[in-house]
């Protein structure tokens, strides 16, 4: 009775093991170009709109981005670069500054040079900061980038 | 294990069992066949220490307290009727030199039937089936007699028993696990004490995964969650005798909250198995079985003492039991005390950040864990019964530079010292009742298993700003409370002719209650019911099939939250409900049905069976940002109770030097439910909702065994799975933690003695692990491995405590590599190094 009913089994098994032709790569956030900002310790103003840019490349298309700064008085670390930013003492927040926001990509691109306004009000705290870029692609693979930035005044 | 698969008693029946063959027949269209995978075969196949005192005291049972099914087998009661095609068997064991052998253990056909030798040394069944048995006797510290007669023509079978050479506690019993599996159409494993102390872990899973097809999802050196074929969490389902295990089996970062010393041995089925133990049991059942009983006017105990040198372990457990006539007690209590664990590195890179590690010390992963319980039991004429009691307290670190997939310096001094708990951690305690009664009756056995279980469980964090949410007021992130009671009764009906019925119900109350900051899960309550109704036909000697069908009603309803922060929305500020008031109710039909063929060297088997799982409150209902992972998880209140088809095939083949077992299984999910990733964002954080999609996965496990001589034995064990979405937005994609083709190629030399030594072995294990590429987001691909293990131990026989010695080396080479199934995978940990476990154990009389 069993030959042909194991037979039939062990040819779904051992056939249906080919790789599938899915996306398997995390698109990338690329700093490199000379307008690309902020980079790992750079300094941004109160008061001021500053200009996040960046490429953003993906093997089969982009999904979505998103931008959070939060303030790193505690020191923590998220960076993803190696350097180290010259550090601020400990200090407790009073008005810190937060920026929260999705962004979306248009559809079916491989290839994006992303840009985002960022306004940052005078009565915020100054000091280090991380500026979180997350990007996705459209099979939902993410990468992220962290960088230390400063708040600081003119 | 499936109690219920328990072919059983062959007496009479009319009308009832007409219409069951008619049945029968119309299951056995769809049938299918085998396994077994008796890997405990290679590794002994030596009763257990509880096992010989029963046996020896005149108490039935190979090991355990019987399971009802084994109950009625066990004492041929005296209210016999004469019925025309019964006949009778009796005789006398004796020694060499011809004395009477009271207490001897006489079983037929694989333990169908059996009774123990009386003063005299004389046994005697009667109204047995005419036809061929199997009779097989067995003494403590005699050589076990097999013998094959015909009734009515053999009445009388009287049997000389050979003194054995060996310890005395090794009376040899016929392969309890391939009589166990010959017995369930499932695909079935077994793993007993022997078994989990000479591979003993940091944890049971991490022990248990030596096993072909078992893997473990580890979160740090001693929490591991079950993973059967690929799939864990709440689609595996651990129970204790018989009945679920509550814990918050949804989570990623927390263990089983077992106490592995506690488990006498463990019974699991790979397979669909809602049959018998309702929603989630999916992928199948690891069941912790801890039925021993001492013998008649006994006393009996060990003390046990371990360590490991990868996190300097330090471990001990206690065991005491008493029995009178027929009540007995039992009482254990075990701790295990352990420092940060080793990894084979210096730096780990994550996110192009490097963090180095002091000493290689994987930083704030130390813990410790406290377990007690006790048991009290009557063994009646026609009741047993036991209650048990127990609680396990553990609380353990987590890898504090990445809790979860975030990156964090802190200021708290980790490095100060590798035994200390700091933040993040997580504290659990597991309370639980349960007992167990067997009542048996004529024609009918009765069960009924109760418990009731608290979980709780605590995690810690430093209290930091998220997102919008502002400095918590304390380290308490997460709190879950979960009270569950539970109750199944069952009823065996074993006066059928070659058939034994078992119907029963069950149901499950429970309420899990959230606390702290953090926000992942609402509060829910469920209520689940069951009835089922199972039959086993003896078609022939050779054949038994097996079919079922149980309805399940279910219902679940969860609570709302609210952030306790507010979110800016449209130009103000709002305090967000993350989860809303929302009440499910869920039914679903399951069945199984298969068949055994079991003949000389063969074992086939053929099974295909439904099963279902509910969906749980997170899949249902949670709503928020989990800063574990760093991503925002949405549940779906339309999601259907997930369904799963699964085909297992076992063929096995017993030989005098050859073993070899294979067990293909093909299984279909209409609608898995899945975390998918998505492209989306929410918060800035990606979003991930649950979907369900059809999944298709196939695989199965071979192992082979050639003993090249009396001492020594070479293993081979293979394990291959393949899964694949069909349909939804990951449609090609495998699913999460898929477990890579691996392999261990093994070699056992066994003696019986070695001078004042008994018992002896000494065992290399060869782990081959292919790498893992195919992967889902966000999992990373894994490079294969080789691992290498060492294990020896032997018991030395002194004047009046024997005392019992086992020493592992666990990754030989202090191998570096990275475990895909690890939940510290994604952060780039690698698998802990070298480890050397020894412990030495005390048996006292």
């Amino acid at each position: 009775m069993k030959p042909p009913i194991l037979l039939f089994l062990m040819a779904i098994a051992f056939t249906s093991c080919q790789p599938g032709d899915h996306d398997d790569e995390l698109p990338v956030i690329d700093m490199s170009a000379a307008d690309a900002f902020p980079l790992n310790c750079a300094t941004v103003y109160r008061g001021e709109t500053f200009e996040f840019r960046a490429l953003f490349t993906d093997n089969s298309e982009l999904g979505s981005f998103s931008i959070e700064m939060h303030h790193n008085f505690d020191h923590h670390t998220h960076s993803t670069d190696a350097t180290q930013c010259e550090m601020d003492p400990v200090k407790t927040p009073v008005s810190p500054f937060r920026w929260i926001e999705n962004y979306t990509i248009p559809s079916a691109l491989q290839r994006y040079e992303a840009t985002a306004s960022i306004t940052i009000p005078t009565t915020v705290d100054t000091g280090m900061y991380h500026f979180m870029v997350r990007l996705t692609d459209a099979a939902g693979w993410q990468t992220f980038r962290g960088i230390s930035v400063r708040i600081g005044d003119r | 294990m499936h109690k219920l698969f328990l072919n059983e008693s062959v007496k009479r029946a009319s009308l009832v069992e007409r219409k069951m063959k008619d049945l029968i027949r119309f299951f056995v269209v769809l049938l299918m066949m085998t396994e077994v995978v008796s890997l405990n075969a290679q590794v002994k196949k030596v009763v257990p220490r509880e096992a010989w005192i029963s046996v020896s005291s005149g108490t039935y049972g190979l090991t355990d307290l019987p399971e009802s099914s084994e109950l009625s087998k066990s004492s041929e009661s005296s209210e016999s009727l004469d019925l025309p095609r019964l006949s009778g068997l009796s005789g006398k064991v004796t020694d060499e030199t011809g004395n009477p052998l009271p207490g001897a253990t006489v079983t037929l056909n694989d333990n169908r039937y059996g009774t123990v030798t009386d003063r005299n040394g004389s046994y005697q069944f009667r109204e047995l089936p005419q036809g061929w048995y199997v009779v097989e006797v067995s003494y403590l510290g005699c050589e076990k007699s097999s013998r094959r007669l015909h009734l009515p023509f053999n009445q009388q079978l009287n049997i000389q028993l050979k003194q054995e050479a060996q310890q005395l506690q090794e009376v040899t019993i016929s392969d309890y696990a391939l009589q166990r599996s010959r017995q369930t159409a499932a695909s079935y494993q077994y793993a007993d004490r022997d078994f989990l102390q000479q591979h003993e872990s940091g944890s049971l899973m991490q022990t248990l995964s030596r096993l072909p097809g078992i893997s473990s999802m580890d979160i740090g050196s001693g929490n591991s969650k079950p993973v059967i074929r690929g799939l864990g969490f709440n689609r595996v389902v651990v129970a204790e005798n018989g009945l679920r295990h509550e814990g918050q089996e949804w989570g990623h970062d927390h263990g089983l909250e077992i106490d592995q010393e506690s488990v006498e041995r463990i019974e699991i089925i790979k397979g669909p198995a809602s049959l018998m133990y309702g929603s989630n049991a999916i992928v199948g059942v690891i069941d912790l079985k801890q039925l021993s009983v001492p013998a008649r006017n006994s006393h009996e105990g060990n003390a046990e003492v371990k360590v490991a040198s990868n996190n300097q372990l330090l471990g001990f457990s206690g065991r005491y039991a008493q029995r009178g006539d027929r009540w007995y007690w039992k009482a254990r209590i075990s701790g295990v005390d352990y420092a940060d664990y080793r990894v084979p590195t210096d730096s780990i890179e994550y996110m192009s950040y490097y963090f180095k590690l002091k000493d290689r010390q994987l930083r704030n992963t130390a813990g410790y864990e406290y377990t007690a319980g006790t048991t009290v039991g009557y063994l009646g004429d026609h009741l047993k019964t036991h209650l048990t009691v127990s609680n396990v307290f553990s609380k353990s670190g987590f890898f504090a530079n990445a809790h979860g997939l975030e990156i964090r310096n802190s200021a708290i001094p980790y490095d100060a010292s590798d035994r200390d708990i700091d933040l993040p951690s997580q504290q659990v305690n597991h309370f639980k009742i349960m007992s167990n009664s067997f009542w048996q009756s004529y024609t009918i056995d009765y069960q009924l298993d109760m418990g009731f279980q608290h979980n709780l469980r605590k995690e810690f964090s430093e209290p930091l700003p998220h997102g919008y949410m502002p400095v918590p007021p304390d380290s308490l992130e997460r709190l879950f409370s979960k009270s569950s009671a539970s109750a199944h009764l069952s009823a065996t009906f074993r006066k059928l002719e070659n058939h034994e019925l078992k119907t029963g119900v069950s149901t499950d109350y429970q309420h899990n209650e959230r606390g702290g900051w953090g926000f992942i899960l609402p509060d829910y309550t469920s209520l689940n019911a069951g009835m089922y109704a199972i039959d086993n036909y003896r078609l022939s000697e050779k054949w038994l099939l097996t079919a079922g069908v149980r309805y399940d009603l279910g219902h679940i309803s969860t609570g709302s939250y609210r952030d306790w922060y507010t979110t800016p929305v449209d130009g103000g500020t709002k305090a967000m409900e993350r989860a809303l008031e929302l009440s499910r109710t869920y039914h679903s039909l399951s069945w199984g049905t298969g068949a055994v063929y079991a003949h000389q060297q063969w074992q086939l088997k053929m099974n295909i069976g439904k099963s279902f799982r509910m969906p749980n409150a997170k899949e249902l209902a949670s709503n928020g940002l989990n800063y574990h992972m760093y991503r925002y998880e949405k549940g779906d209140s339309t999601l259907k109770a997930e369904e799963s088809y699964q085909l297992d095939v076992g063929i096995s083949i017993t030989l005098p030097r050859w073993e070899v077992h294979l067990s293909p299984f093909v299984n279909y999910f209409p609608n898995y439910i899945y975390l998918n990733p998505t492209a989306q964002y929410y918060e800035a954080q990606q979003v991930f909702y649950h979907r369900q999609s059809e999944v298709f996965r196939t695989g199965g496990e071979l192992s082979v065994l050639y003993r090249l001589s009396d001492e020594l034995a070479a293993g081979f064990d293979l394990e291959y799975i393949y899964s694949v979405q069909l349909s939804g937005e990951k449609k090609g994609y495998t699913l999460p933690f898929s477990p890579p083709l691996n392999s261990v190629f093994g070699l056992t030399y066994e003696k019986a003695r070695v001078g004042r030594f008994s018992k002896a072995f000494a065992a290399i294990d060869v782990h081959l692990t292919a790498a893992q590429n195919n992967i889902v987001p966000p999992e990373k691909k894994t490079p294969g491995y080789q691992l290498v293990n060492l294990r020896t131990g032997a018991t030395l026989k002194t004047d009046k405590i024997p005392v019992q010695f086992q020493l592992q080396v666990r990754n030989l080479f202090n191998t570096k590599y990275y475990d895909h199934t690890s939940f510290y995978r994604l952060i780039e940990v690698p698998g802990a190094g070298r480890n050397i476990i020894a412990s030495i154990q005390f048996q006292l009389n």
